[in-house]
């Protein structure tokens, strides 16, 4: 049996909203879900599998038509479903009334429910958000009801508010596939078994690296699936190491050619670690003017040598005010404050 | 140690300049840009050195601002000193390239090593820093009286913590101070921005929400009105024109007692007739002869019933024509009801059936639009909720608020610390010059935990914001003469006094001048001004005199 996992496809979502290049990624969801209907078609596979949030908020019944005429493209397919928390069930939502095509499987229940699939011989388990948040890790220790099917669940969380998912979790259980969303990173938390997705295509910047969607087979309750990228948008992390020799000029001429020779769909998170020169600071705010430079983070550090100023300013007010800081319980805040303050005392 | 000879090669404006200051009292008069500053700033090069800072803006290097005008190599000069009554030489070239100091004990001409510390032991250890934080008294550093504690702490800091490079505790503090405040304004701006963002969204919210409970009306309200509906109430009448019928009926109704009386006459004229033939007949028979005259009536009276009969059966037959003709037409009629009553019967139940359906097809409608709108809300309020959370930038803006914060604090208790050690000691000292330089006006001077200057006067304390400029600067006078005393123990320094009276009156003047004069050490009077002089030659105390000129 051919199947294809996709989950958090976020459809409606529109990722870099203060960007002048909003409005081309806004369609890239809907355009990346129906290019995985084409290729359900085209590879004629039997089961679509999508673990939860199909939708980046309540779906609108416009919207959910739209994704029903896509199922209805594909009605040799059997396609199970269930909501994320993105999407999550209300009483009076339209996603819990909408009547879907016969080839799809809506697993609405709060509590772990199942479906039968008679003709490709499969139970397909799985249930739906009707909270924001679960905590309780509900998958745990679930088990699948005796009978010869091929048992597959549909699992939505992973982290601690989202049901938490391990995957120990299934360890001796008779899945033969954990189909998991929720993390938008693709995981394979247990090769070929049990699968966090990763969103189809990133939602934020912060999805970082290839997004797309796993496509399996299982035979002889021997399962096996392979990542399949999608290329509407990627966000690449890009780390440099500036010194206090580097130019801005010179940084970004470096980042415009790196740029230059990357696909038009990659975008940049721009890291800047190392040292600078505190006299004349990066302008962060013009790298991220830059085409296709999606966020900047300024993790330069002015070049302190703590331990050569300690030494040449043990008792002077320089000296001990770092050994102040230093002995106290570090945190984000107290590594901040060194520098403020010897960057102050530096000062002329 | 005192200064005997200074000898200016070339140094910043001044050049070949060579004088014998004496061991007391020397004022150097001159008007202004001639050369006074480069001349205190010569000095304290000669004794601690001028080096080219690396990465300061020549503004704040002393080398590039004392740097000779006329010529950037050659870039020296001489000072001819006694430490304990031993005459020294000290050479120093300052031109970074071919940098050398050359100090030469000048008893028994043997060289010292200015490298390896011989001139600073010959100084009591005094650091640079220290000496221009004591000994070096610049009117400009008197500043406003906002400020004066700042400078105070700065000092005691610096003063306390000694060592090599100064540090501007106060312009730290206020450069820490102004960055938290420039990060709490973008926080600010953010959080205002998301402020906005949110009352938007709480704008469209409420729009979503009077939407919501409109269609929830219209629900009721169709709901209401499909219930109150009477079926067929507007259901159009036949259209058979009734008035018509009516007015056919009472016409026809008419003809027929026309017919009627027609026919009735005509059976009274038929019977009369008969019965008066048959009595004529039987009054006169027939064959027995006859009258003509009653012959002639037998005749009439025989057409007259004839007549009668024919007329009779006519009326008849017209009445009866005319009875099945209302009978034909009321059955008709009655046909026609009974189809219209069915008619309606059934365009009754196809109206329901209609209403119902478009009532259902409304129903949806609004359903519909009300779970579409209540899906937008959803995600409107979810919206919301996430534009409550602070974003990235703001929370990284709060830690940069907090760890300014933090910065501040850690300098202001670190810089507490240093100053307690000396400052009992230093208010001793001050208090002592302080009265004998106002002699015994104000007796007492303190320092607070912030190193605000506390004046004890008729035992109620004043802040120096309460006292005038003069009084103010009398006291730094003294906090710098104080210090520079419990600094220099071993070996008394030259003051340098960089125009510090400027502000005083005649009377504060005079008794300062005569402190002045009565001190053991070196003191350097630098003064625009011939009031000094006046002073000292008034009371007759000797004093070295250099006028500089342009």
């Amino acid at each position: 049996m051919k199947f294809i996992h996709i989950a958090d496809i976020h459809l409606g979502a529109r990722p870099d909203r203060d960007r002048e290049w909003a409005k081309e990624r806004e369609p890239h969801s809907w355009q990346a879900f129906k290019e995985v209907i084409d290729k359900v078609k085209e590879e004629q596979v039997q089961l679509l599998l999508i673990a939860g949030d199909l939708f980046h908020g309540q779906p609108l019944v416009k919207e959910l038509k739209e994704v029903n005429y896509q199922f209805s493209r594909i009605p040799k397919t059997q396609v199970a479903l269930i909501a994320g928390n993105h999407d999550h069930l209300t009483l009076s939502s339209c996603y819990c009334t909408f009547r879907w095509e016969e080839n799809v499987h809506f697993l609405k229940s709060e509590e772990i429910d199942y479906i039968e699939l008679e003709g490709l011989g499969t139970r397909i388990y799985g249930m739906s958000y009707w909270h924001k948040e679960i905590s309780e890790p509900r998958y745990k220790g679930v088990q699948a009801k005796e009978g010869n099917y091929i048992n597959i669940l549909l699992a939505h969380g992973g982290d601690e508010k989202h049901i938490p998912i391990k995957g120990s979790d299934f360890a001796d259980s008779k899945f033969a596939y954990v189909a998991c969303g929720h993390i938008h990173k693709p995981i394979q938390l247990v090769q070929d078994k049990v699968v966090m997705a990763g969103a189809l295509q990133p939602i934020d910047c912060n999805d970082l690296g290839e997004h797309g969607y796993f496509q399996g087979e299982i035979k002889n309750h021997a399962c096996h699936v392979k990542f399949v990228p999608l290329h509407y948008c990627e966000y690449v992390p890009l780390n440099l190491k500036v010194s206090p020799e580097i130019t801005q000029g010179a940084l970004e001429e470096f980042l415009e050619s790196r740029i230059r020779i990357a696909p038009a769909y990659k975008k940049f998170k721009v890291t800047l670690n190392g040292f600078c020169d505190k006299e004349a600071p990066i302008d962060t705010e013009k790298i991220k003017s830059m085409d296709r430079v999606v966020k900047v983070i300024d993790q330069c550090r002015a070049d302190y040598d703590f331990e050569e100023l300690k030494r040449q300013y043990g008792q002077q007010i320089l000296g001990r005010y770092i050994r102040a800081l230093e002995e106290m319980p570090q945190n984000k805040i107290t590594e901040k404050a060194l520098y403020y303050g010897v960057e102050a005392l530096m000062a002329e | 140690m005192k200064i005997t000879e200074i000898q200016i090669k070339n140094f910043g404006k001044l050049h070949n300049i060579n004088m014998r200051p004496l061991p007391g009292l020397n004022v150097i008069y001159g008007e202004n840009e001639t050369g006074k500053s480069t001349m205190q700033r010569f000095i304290t090069s000669m004794l601690f050195g001028l080096e080219k800072q690396r990465g300061k803006s020549g503004k704040n290097d002393h080398y590039q601002k004392y740097e000779p005008w006329n010529s950037n190599s050659f870039f020296a000069g001489g000072l001819k000193f006694t430490v304990g009554d031993k005459p020294f030489y000290l050479e120093r070239n300052f031109y970074h390239k071919e940098k050398s100091a050359k100090l030469t004990n000048e008893m028994d001409g043997e060289e010292l090593s200015v490298e390896h510390g011989d001139l600073e032991m010959l100084l009591g250890g005094i650091k640079k820093a220290s000496y221009e934080n004591t000994y070096c008294i610049h009117q400009a550093e008197i500043e406003t009286k906002k400020e004066f504690a700042e400078i105070l702490q700065n000092y005691f800091v610096n003063m306390s913590m000694g060592g090599e490079g100064e540090v501007d505790l106060a312009g730290a503090r206020k450069s820490l101070k102004e960055k938290q405040k420039d990060a709490k304004q973008r926080l600010e701006e953010q959080r205002q921005k998301r402020g906005d963002e949110t009352e938007k969204l709480q704008v469209k919210e409420g729009l979503l929400q009077r939407d919501i409970e409109q269609l929830q009306e219209q629900q009721k309200e169709s709901h209401e009105n499909i219930s109150r509906q009477r079926p067929g109430a507007d259901l159009p009448e036949h259209d058979s024109n009734q008035m018509a019928e009516y007015l056919w009926d009472i016409r026809q109704k008419n003809v027929q007692k026309g017919y009627r009386v027609r026919l009735l006459v005509s059976t009274v004229i038929t019977l009369f007739s008969l019965v008066l033939g048959i009595i004529n007949a039987t009054a006169h028979p027939l064959m027995r002869g006859g009258n003509w005259g009653w012959l002639v009536l037998e005749l009439a009276l025989l057409f007259g019933f004839l007549g009668g009969v024919g007329s009779v059966c006519h009326w008849f037959q017209k009445e009866k024509r005319l009875k099945s003709l209302i009978r034909q037409h009321e059955e008709e009629k009655r046909e026609r009801n009974i189809s219209v009553s069915k008619d309606r019967e059934w365009q009754e139940v196809r109206q329901k059936q209609e209403t119902k359906a478009k009532h259902r097809v409304v129903e949806e409608l609004l359903q519909e639009q009300l779970a579409e709108k209540q899906a937008l809300l959803l995600n409107l309020r979810e919206e919301i909720e996430q534009n409550t959370q602070p974003s990235e930038e703001e929370q990284e803006l709060e830690l940069q608020v907090q760890a300014y914060e933090l910065a501040y604090n850690t300098l202001q208790s670190l810089s507490k610390d240093a100053y307690q050690d000396s400052r009992k000691q230093m208010e001793e000292e001050m208090s002592r010059i302080l009265t004998e330089m106002t002699q015994g006006k104000y007796d007492r001077i303190g320092l607070d935990e912030q190193m605000n200057l506390i004046v004890e006067k008729d035992n109620r304390k004043l802040q120096p914001w309460q006292l005038s400029q003069g009084v103010m600067e009398q006291m730094y006078v003294a906090l710098r003469m104080g210090a520079g005393g419990i600094f220099t123990k071993e070996e008394s320094m030259p003051i340098i006094l960089d125009e510090v009276f400027a502000s005083f009156d005649e009377k504060r003047l005079e008794s300062a001048i005569n402190w002045l004069s009565r001190q053991n050490g070196q003191i350097f009077l630098f003064t625009c001004q011939r009031r000094e002089m006046e002073i000292l030659e008034r009371n007759n105390i000797p004093y070295g005199k250099i006028l500089l000129s342009r």
